[in-house]
């Protein structure tokens, strides 16, 4: 596989580097670079930190900014960060109101995150946890805990940091993020592998005239391996998937996001989108917010997944509501 | 030896720094054979820092906060998932102990149950999934049993230890359900756990020390009596 590279183990600083550069609204603390934060922190404001494995680019580290979030801890490609680093965004983070972390589904994470915000605690501040795990394919109804967090995360970073420039309190930041997260799923399809920098060399491999249903974004077996069929019938067994758990129909607002894995084009996210779209048309359902583009990928994967956030009052509102990040920016509509 | 003071924990602390420096090749060598190899490196970085931690510390603080300081520092020196499991245990163990004066055999209990249920909590493991979780079980049964009869700290511990001990050996016949061991289920059989080695190096650490002390109060005793001391040579005549 062709890469843009200096040293392969330069990867994620040389990536910091050139976004720090890039983006002057973000900075970092503890002259660690894999601890950013945005530059100008509003007091009184709940903190909203995520992290996560480098190589999921615009997630994790492109969501801090206005509106979303406000800090996020970054590991190398597929790693976690360390508690002591997330333990430091959330000490820079924290303006007296608390802070909220909003991270995926991995083992690493969970443990890291969860250390962290007993060192937070014993620094007096108050720290919440939501976690997200939309991802479908990844485990059955009824063992909704084991399932990974995916690009449906993004839903929740939307809502709880809409919520926070609002000025909710903790509490209220964290029953919003965890609604958000409870009313989203997932499903995603891969046609090819990805490449981790310092292996250099596909981590899983597919035929060229095969997908793989449910893969997950490092590439962790799907649920079936099948020939590549057209598009409209890889969506209608995704989405299928998807309504099984939210039975969407007449009435029924939902949010949208078709999210490439890195290594497939737009145009073929939309032709996915259509299909999408006429799917829950069929069932009366309506479509209030969509993206479609990049927004968690794995590496060069190609590849889509599927979000749904069925809406209520309260979301359509804070899904809708503006936010500017680097990677990210929503105006009113 | 009944209890540890505040002031016995850095020389406590002092004494797992020096295991683990010495048993770091050999932990290398057990992880090595189904995991990454890190689990010396990652043991002996945290229990110095630990020590250096404790030692920084006034020995008149408590022991819940020395516990606590010591889990913290190793969070931060070794955040792999074994240096955050164990700083954990500290940090959950150093809470049990709050208010706690001493640490005697029921306080020791109380810290080796705290231990193991926050690494059960937070590595999602539980006992039987041969982990670290398989020695530190029984040796919070042993104290528990032990604490209810009345017993003194060296000799609970000692009975630990062998508890510890035998749940190692049986580790060997189990199969690996967390960490990269996870991968090689099969491959793990006929191995004892690398993880649960470190609690069994913790308590045999953990008993030596109380034996050395039992022996110092014991031969300070000793001589004491052989050159008669006033006060209780006296009022024996």
């Amino acid at each position: 596989m062709k890469k843009f590279l200096n040293e392969a183990v330069d990867f994620v600083d040389e990536m910091l580097d050139g976004i720090y550069l890039a983006h002057p609204q973000l900075t970092f603390v503890n002259d660690d670079k894999r601890c950013m934060v945005v530059a100008r922190r509003r007091s009184g404001k709940v903190g909203i930190a995520t992290g996560g494995g480098s190589g999921h680019l615009p997630l994790f580290l492109g969501y801090v900014g206005e509106g979303m979030l406000d800090g996020a801890a970054v590991g190398g490609v597929f790693q976690s960060p360390s508690a002591e680093q997330m333990n430091e965004v959330t000490k820079a983070i924290d303006q007296g109101a608390g802070v909220l972390y909003v991270y995926g589904n991995y083992s690493g994470d969970l443990i890291n995150f969860d250390m962290a915000a007993e060192l937070s605690d014993l620094d007096g501040i108050a720290v919440r946890q939501v976690v997200g795990n939309d991802d479908v394919a990844s485990s059955v109804v009824g063992e909704e805990h084991k399932r990974r967090g995916v690009a449906g995360i993004v839903f929740v970073f939307k809502a709880a940091g809409a919520a926070a420039a609002e000025g909710l309190p903790l509490d209220e930041v964290t029953r919003i993020a965890d609604k958000a997260r409870a009313r989203t799923r997932t499903m995603g399809v891969a046609l090819s592998s990805c490449v981790v920098p310092e292996i250099g060399h596909a981590t899983f491999s597919i035929g060229e005239d095969e997908m793989e249903i449910g893969m997950g974004i490092h590439g962790e077996p799907g649920i079936s391996r099948q020939p590549l069929a057209k598009a409209d019938k890889v969506v209608d067994e995704m989405m299928g998937r998807i309504f099984a758990e939210q039975p969407l129909g007449q009435g029924d607002e939902v949010a949208v996001l078709v999210n490439g894995l890195g290594g497939t084009a737009k145009e073929e996210l939309y032709i996915l989108f259509r299909r999408v779209s006429q799917l829950l048309t069929e069932r009366g359902a309506r479509v209030k917010h969509v993206w479609i583009g990049e927004y968690a990928t794995s590496m060069e994967m190609a590849g889509a997944s599927i979000s749904i956030l069925h809406l209520d009052e309260e979301l359509d509102r804070l899904i809708g509501a503006p936010a500017d990040t680097p990677f990210f920016s929503h105006r009113n509509a | 030896m009944d209890a540890m003071s505040s002031s016995d924990l850095g020389a406590l602390f002092g004494a797992w720094r020096t295991t683990f420096a010495e048993q770091r090749d050999y932990l290398i060598s057990l992880d090595g054979k189904v995991g990454d190899s890190d689990l010396g490196i990652t043991m002996a970085k945290a229990f110095a820092a630990a020590a250096d931690a404790v030692a920084a510390v006034t020995a008149i603080a408590p022991i819940s906060k020395i516990l606590i300081t010591a889990g913290a520092a190793m969070a931060k020196a070794a955040p792999s998932t074994m240096g955050t499991l164990t700083a954990t245990g500290f940090m959950r163990g150093g809470k049990a102990l709050e208010g706690a004066g001493a640490l005697g055999v029921r306080e020791a209990a109380l810290f080796w149950r705290a231990y193991g249920n926050g690494i059960a909590e937070r590595g999602k493991a539980k006992v039987g999934d041969k982990t670290i979780l398989d020695v530190i079980d029984p040796i919070a049964r042993t104290l528990e049993g032990t604490a209810e009869a009345g017993g003194r700290l060296a000799n609970a511990l000692a009975a630990a230890a062998v508890a510890a001990e035998e749940a190692l050996e049986s580790t060997k016949s189990m199969l690996a359900q967390h960490g990269k061991a996870a991968a090689f289920q099969e491959k793990s059989v006929g191995h004892q756990d690398a993880g649960a080695t470190v609690g069994v190096l913790m308590i045999q650490t953990m008993r030596d020390f109380a034996i050395s002390r039992s022996d110092a109060v014991r031969s300070q005793a000793d001589d004491q009596a052989a050159f008669g001391s006033e006060t209780s040579g006296g009022s024996l005549s």
